[in-house]
């Protein structure tokens, strides 16, 4: 069931009632079988792929909770891990996975007869299995308690407003909510609506509205000109950030509506100054799982380990096996000899080069986590080449910026090109249906063939896409430097006309087409 | 009780601005330019009416006027289905009786867009065939526009009348865009194009059974009030038109069904500057494609 659909809104329509209704253990089990229920009206299923890593993660926390054995600790998170992971991995991974290997053995000059499988993707399976797994690691390390009771654990995992696209609410944040029986609050009901719909404008009136441009482009790009896949690609990343981002809104509102508090997912990206800022604004709750469960424990920015070595190792490899540029084996050996002496002189060094192998892992794993796609990991390698550059220049750069004596606002506005420009660019690798279109282009951008407004195909598609761009721009800057929103829905007469002009945008704007949300494909 | 008073005031002002925005948005577009609005406002009188989809819109009505010395009416539209066409060419016949001339491109015959239909959701009030339709084929979006006024707007084709309500005329929609060399080398490339049509025979296509039947009503009607109907392929890029694969059985089934021969003009203009696009001629294109026509006797 998709938020953006009629049956959802009857289904809201005929669960929320109920469950203010109900109270204690009859709400929750209301609130499993709701969740469940939409879930399995996409595919039912798939709902046995929750209820095993439900009971699997249940059932090893509760171990978990009898043991102080080191060893066994260890193999019961592992045990959790293993499974988990086991479903990401057969699920999304498996066809990759196969493809990949018959293209190492190829290369090779081996013909392997490996064939892969018709396997549907199960979805939101990314986002309930990282929410389910931060629960067994937490209670691995003694962050949280163990939870006993299985209505509410199963309730945690499952809950339907972030099920499927996420944010990825960790257990920590999330279970202690449950042991609270939430009362109807008419505050929280306007504030949760206010931000449904602010999501549902992001969703139906602008990515929807953006969307046929954008596949355009990426269908045929060589017939376009310049400035058409230029717009598009700036459409794409509107479309991707409304999308995305409408959904969290209407996800984070929903729960709020019922009573729970969960954290902001986006924070204006767009407006970020560095890439270390853009990744505190986007996609939050997966860039601090990420954090908080890859980058720390692989060693952060106070060096590394095993785990850095055997994942640059792994990621370098591939990168020859993919591309079958076997010379790329001297050209690794050649730098890692070098680093290895750098590093040899000074433990600072070391620490260094640690951090920007942690850094690139944790994106490039960001990126895989998106899909089973070489797209995705260029991406994500984009991203943590952007963090790894930042880092390396970000000082020179300052020091050029003060030398030329720029004032700090056109400083500011400067580095939040810099960083849009780039993360434009790597969104053409996360949108383009295979690395030849993705090349196209770019090469079609970069030509400035027909640099003019004349060229532009579907001229009032454009037009409505740059209107409805700098309504939300508009929006997220008085929100961003006057904290507009949160001051403003304290007053009730903003409240109704705001409320009434999303209303009415969302009439005149939408697209009704109940399209569905780009994060589900992850 | 305060709350109530505040979703009452909530509901009261939305509906009272949708019902406020959508009266200011029924001028504008009556007000406008825009060919369907002309249609309906009762200014769109003319003695040729030319009846396609986007390749339709490459009658390019100024030249028309000047080599016939007659006024034009052009109902296409990209991506226009029949049988929306039907509607507007039976509402303009009703309305403008002095229509000598009728020249439709059967290539517009390739598809049902029920999508785009909806989109002209704004011209209801005005035609009760326009209404039948929107209601048989899309009716969420039909009940929609009767719910919200503002949603009856919602669609490029409103902006497009509001472009012409701002100012301009509307009789002028090519380009001169010219196919690139990736385009035009490109070409041996494509795969074999099949027009979204199978075949008369085939009755289990009950797409194209319907296509064809809206055009034979069409046709019938114009005939009807003694108009001269001409049916016409448009130029499509000859290389490219030779990848098409069903043209010729669209013709013939076109043929038996309406009594009256299409002229095919498929691969009529060869400069590949002429072409915009594979199926779309240019303005230049054009003017070689309407000497044609005129030196045929067919405008």
């Amino acid at each position: 069931m998709i938020f953006n659909s009629l049956p959802f809104f009857i289904f809201i329509a005929v669960f929320l009632p109920l469950y203010f209704a109900l109270k204690g253990k009859a709400r929750l089990l209301l609130c499993l079988a709701g969740s469940y229920f939409f879930y399995g009206w996409w595919d039912y299923r798939f709902l046995s792929l929750i209820v095993i890593s439900t009971l699997i993660d249940y059932l090893v926390g509760l171990k978990l909770d009898n043991t102080d054995d080191f060893d066994q600790r260890k193999k019961l998170l592992l045990t959790s891990m293993v499974i988990n992971l086991g479903f990401l991995a057969f699920f999304k991974y498996f066809n990759f996975f196969i493809e990949s290997f018959t293209s190492m053995a190829e290369s090779m000059g081996v013909t392997p007869s490996w064939n892969t499988l018709h396997i549907i993707l199960p979805v939101g399976i990314s986002f309930y299995t990282f929410q389910s797994m931060s629960y067994t690691i937490d209670v691995y390390f003694r962050k949280i308690d163990v939870e006993k009771d299985f209505l509410r654990f199963a309730t945690f995992i499952s809950f339907f407003p972030q099920l499927v696209a996420g944010p990825i609410v960790r257990a920590i944040d999330f279970l202690p909510q449950f042991k609270k029986d939430r009362q109807f609050e008419w505050d929280r009901l306007i504030a949760g609506s206010g931000q449904m719909l602010w999501g549902f404008f992001k969703k139906v009136a602008i990515a929807d509205s953006l969307a046929p441009f954008v596949d355009q482009c990426f269908a045929a790009p060589g017939g376009f000109s310049s400035l058409h896949l230029t717009i598009g690609v700036i459409f794409y990343s509107f479309q991707i950030y409304c999308d995305f981002s409408g959904y969290s809104d209407i996800a984070i509102g929903l729960a709020r509506v019922m009573g729970f508090d969960f954290p902001d997912n986006f924070k204006t990206p767009y407006f970020s100054k560095n890439f270390s800022e853009f990744w505190t604004r986007w996609h939050i709750s997966l860039s601090s799982w990420l954090r908080d469960y890859l980058y720390i424990p692989l060693g952060g920015n106070r060096g590394g380990g095993f785990g850095s070595i055997f994942f640059t190792c792994l990621f370098l490899l591939l990168s020859i096996v993919m591309t079958g540029w076997w010379w790329l084996l001297i050209l690794y050996a050649v730098v890692a000899f070098a680093m290895n002496n750098w590093m040899k002189k000074d433990n600072k060094n070391k620490t260094t080069v640690f951090n920007y192998m942690n850094l690139s892992i944790t994106m490039l794993l960001g990126g895989l986590w998106h899909g089973a796609s070489w797209a995705f990991v260029v991406w994500g390698f984009l991203h943590g080449l952007y963090l790894v550059v930042q880092r390396l220049a970000g000082p020179y750069w300052n020091s050029l910026l003060d030398r030329l004596k720029i004032p700090n606002m056109l400083q500011n506005g400067i580095a939040i090109f810099i960083v849009y420009v780039c993360t434009c660019f790597a969104w053409i690798y996360f949108r383009a249906p295979d690395f030849d279109i993705a090349n196209q282009v770019i090469a079609g951008i970069g030509s400035l063939e027909g640099f003019s407004f004349g060229t532009v195909v579907n001229k009032f598609i454009v037009m409505k896409g740059f209107i409805l761009i700098f309504m939300l721009v508009g929006v997220e800057i008085l929100d961003f430097k006057f904290k507009f929103y949160k001051v403003a829905i304290q007053s009730p007469a903003f409240r109704i006309v705001s409320f009434a002009c999303l209303l009415w945008l969302i009439s005149f704007f939408g697209s009704f087409g109940a399209n569905s949300f780009i994060y589900f494909q992850f | 009780m305060k709350k109530i008073y505040w979703i009452l005031a909530l509901v009261a002002l939305a509906f009272i601005g949708d019902r406020l925005g959508g009266l200011i948005l029924k001028k504008a577009a009556e007000a406008s330019q825009f060919r369907y609005s002309r249609l309906y406002n009762g200014s769109a009188s003319a003695e040729i009416l030319l009846v396609g989809n986007s390749r339709g819109l490459i009658f390019y009505q100024p030249y028309i006027e000047e080599i016939t010395g007659k006024n034009t009416f052009n109902t296409s539209y990209n991506g226009m289905p029949i049988d929306l066409s039907r509607v507007f060419v039976d509402d303009y016949l009703q309305k403008y009786p002095k229509v000598e001339k009728m020249i439709l491109d059967i290539t517009m015959c390739d598809r049902i867009n029920d999508q785009l239909i909806a989109g002209f959701n704004f011209y209801t009030p005005y035609s009760k065939r326009l209404s039948k339709l929107i209601e048989e084929k899309q009716e969420t979006m039909y009940y929609g526009a009767q719910f919200s006024h503002l949603f009856r707007y919602n669609g490029e084709i409103f902006l497009r009348s509001l472009k012409y309500t701002v100012g301009g005329d509307d009789e002028d929609w090519l380009t001169d865009r010219v196919m690139n060399d990736y385009i035009t080398q490109n070409v041996v490339k494509e795969a074999p194009y099949s027009l979204n049509y199978k075949n008369r025979n085939d009755k289990a296509d009950t797409d194209s059974l319907y296509i064809l039947d809206q055009l034979a009503l069409l046709v019938a009607n114009a005939k009807s009030k003694e108009i001269e109907v001409h049916l016409v392929i448009n130029p499509y890029y000859p290389p490219f038109a030779d990848k098409i694969i069903n043209l010729d059985s669209m013709k013939m089934d076109v043929e038996k069904l309406t009594g009256l021969k299409v002229k095919d003009y498929s691969k009529a203009v060869t400069d590949p500057k002429a072409y915009s696009d594979y199926q779309h001629l240019n303005k230049y294109g054009s003017r070689l494609y309407l000497d044609l026509l005129k030196k045929d006797g067919i405008l």
